[in-house]
């Protein structure tokens, strides 16, 4: 599985693009020298390390200087004819693109933390294909869209500022986002035709749910709607994964689809039996109310439900299933001798960790344990009631 | 999917006898009502629906008025993993089908939906698990009491 970073996560990876940061502030230096000309060129494509088109360089540029090259409509008309300045193009000549909305800056805060901050909410940058060599770019093209990754983490709301930067490529990425909230801007298609750098962003992926994707095409690979929206949806997917993955205790050092996908099977089918088990205790807890006259065997039923302790035999095959709480001493008093005997044969089932989720009925491994004695009886109890009213 | 009923998990009362057999049903009973505790916290959610109306179906209750969402495409690990090997592919799929049929209403889901759901789910049945322990521990605490006191 890919890794990924949600934008929350924002976990000191920073300093792994230390190396991409000052190859893009030599890149913004070639950058300067080459408008002073005024020529706006092919050449002012990055360094070979992009090899990408005048759209990844313009995203590379530093905000001011960008918006700088927005504002001069000059610039602007003599792009040279190579597929990337496409967008370039109509990015200068579009008039639109110079209303902020009020309020919003357009000069950006410094350009070395702006890519540092937005290397580190990109989860594409830790993709791989074209890895090395679209890193860089990728923090480039960042500058442009740390506000929609950046902000989104602080508040789920408005990253109108880069609207200049994002309106290219907000078309394909809102057709995936099932919950797009906000409509940036017009929907243009053809310009993220060839585009070298892209890459998939989440937004808020800490919280329930993701508002919008932002989707790039990586270089060399298609921008067509469809790859954009599959990329989309993958990136939405891994999200939700690493989601589930904080969800499952012991989970998040797994790395790997697949065991992941193990562990929080186990886990839910822990959690369900869990409940089975319990209303089998609460059944045999206070037999007075529904039964009458069977006094006498549910004095020996109950025993059969006492959920025992680790003397109870049954293995525990997963620790990962079992949190470890104290054992209820008062349980201990009910355990049949009888009852560890039907206990211990069931825990005999062999161990079948990759099947076991695969059969209808997978129920060999009997799971009671000690966790489901978590609580001390009279003391608590209060405490419990309140619980119990606040999560009822 | 029918879930597995208790009798099937439970292997040691795999074999209900006249002494036990009230005691399974009343455990039976118990086990739907925290489903149900389980449908009620969570009510908006599509893995609560298709619980309240597997539920509903098993109490012979027929008018439930949920509605059948269409079944989701076959290939569901793809949108995952399209670009590695099929193996792997293979392997992730088994795994989510196996999710699937543990989520109440999984099947009807694609994979990233599905995984919402997934989390959803585990946070409320972690919920029910401490409610329950909660009440066992506390009835077992009162029954104790009352033993103690001469009861």
């Amino acid at each position: 599985m890919e890794p990924t970073r949600s934008s929350g996560a924002g976990s000191g990876n920073s300093g792994t693009y230390t190396p991409e940061i000052a190859e893009s502030l030599r890149f913004e230096e070639e950058i300067q020298s080459l408008m002073r000309e005024n020529t706006v060129h092919p050449s002012l494509e990055p360094p070979p390390a992009t090899g990408g088109s005048s759209f990844t360089a313009l995203l590379g540029l530093p905000a001011n200087q960008a918006v700088e090259l927005l504002h001069d409509p000059d610039s602007g008309d003599s792009p040279a004819a190579s597929g990337g300045c496409e967008m370039w193009r109509f990015r200068l000549r579009d008039p639109k693109v110079m209303t902020l909305p009020s309020g919003c800056s357009p000069t950006f805060p410094s350009n070395a933390s702006l890519v540092e901050r937005a290397a580190r909410f990109s989860i594409f940058a830790a993709e791989d294909s074209p890895e090395a060599a679209s890193v860089p770019s990728h923090t480039h093209s960042s500058d442009h869209s740390p506000k929609p990754k950046a902000e989104p983490p602080d508040s789920d709301s408005q990253p109108i500022c880069p609207i200049p930067g994002e309106r290219p490529q907000r078309p394909a990425k809102r057709k995936e986002a099932e919950k797009g909230i906000k409509v940036k801007g017009p929907a243009k298609k053809g310009r993220s035709a060839e585009e070298g750098s892209a890459k998939v962003a989440e937004d808020n992926t800490g919280g329930d749910k993701l508002p919008y994707v932002h989707v790039r095409a990586r270089r060399g690979q298609a921008t067509d709607s469809h790859s954009l929206a599959e990329r989309a949806r993958r990136g939405k997917i891994n999200a939700r994964m690493k989601l589930l993955q904080e969800l499952v205790p012991g989970c998040s050092k797994i790395s790997g689809t697949a065991l992941v996908l193990d562990e929080i099977i186990n886990h839910v089918q822990s959690l369900q039996r869990q409940v089975e088990l319990l209303s089998m205790r609460l059944a045999a807890v206070n037999p007075r109310i529904d039964f009458s006259g069977v006094d006498s065997f549910l004095s020996a039923e109950c025993g059969r439900v006492a959920v025992g302790n680790g003397r109870g035999g049954v293995g525990m095959e997963q620790s990962a299933w079992m949190e470890a709480p104290a054992v209820n001493g008062g349980r201990r008093q009910q355990q049949q001798l009888q009852q560890q005997q039907i206990w211990h044969v069931d825990s005999v089932h062999p161990h079948q960790m990759p099947s076991v989720w695969e059969r209808d009925d997978p129920s060999h491994l009997f799971n009671p344990g000690s966790s489901l004695l978590g609580y001390e009886p009279a003391n608590s109890a209060s405490l419990h009631i309140n619980q119990l009213k606040t999560e009822l | 999917m029918e879930k597995q009923d208790s009798n099937r998990s439970l292997s040691f009362i795999d074999t209900p006898t006249a002494a036990n057999a009230g005691f399974l049903e009343r455990g039976r009973r118990i086990k739907m009502a925290a489903e149900m505790g389980l449908v009620e916290s969570s009510r908006g959610r599509h893995w609560s629906r298709a619980l309240r109306s597997r539920l509903l179906r098993r109490k012979g209750n027929g008018a439930c008025g949920c509605k059948e969402e269409g079944l989701a495409p076959c290939k569901v690990a793809e949108d995952l993993v399209g670009e590695d090997g099929d193996d792997e592919v293979i392997e992730i799929e088994r795994r989510v089908r196996a999710l699937q049929k543990l989520v109440p209403g999984g099947e009807d889901l694609a994979m990233d939906q599905l995984f919402e759901e997934t989390a959803d789910y585990i946070e409320a049945l972690q919920g029910q698990v401490n409610v329950m322990r909660a009440l066992a521990g506390l009835l077992d605490g009162l029954e104790k009491e009352k033993r103690l006191m001469g009861g």
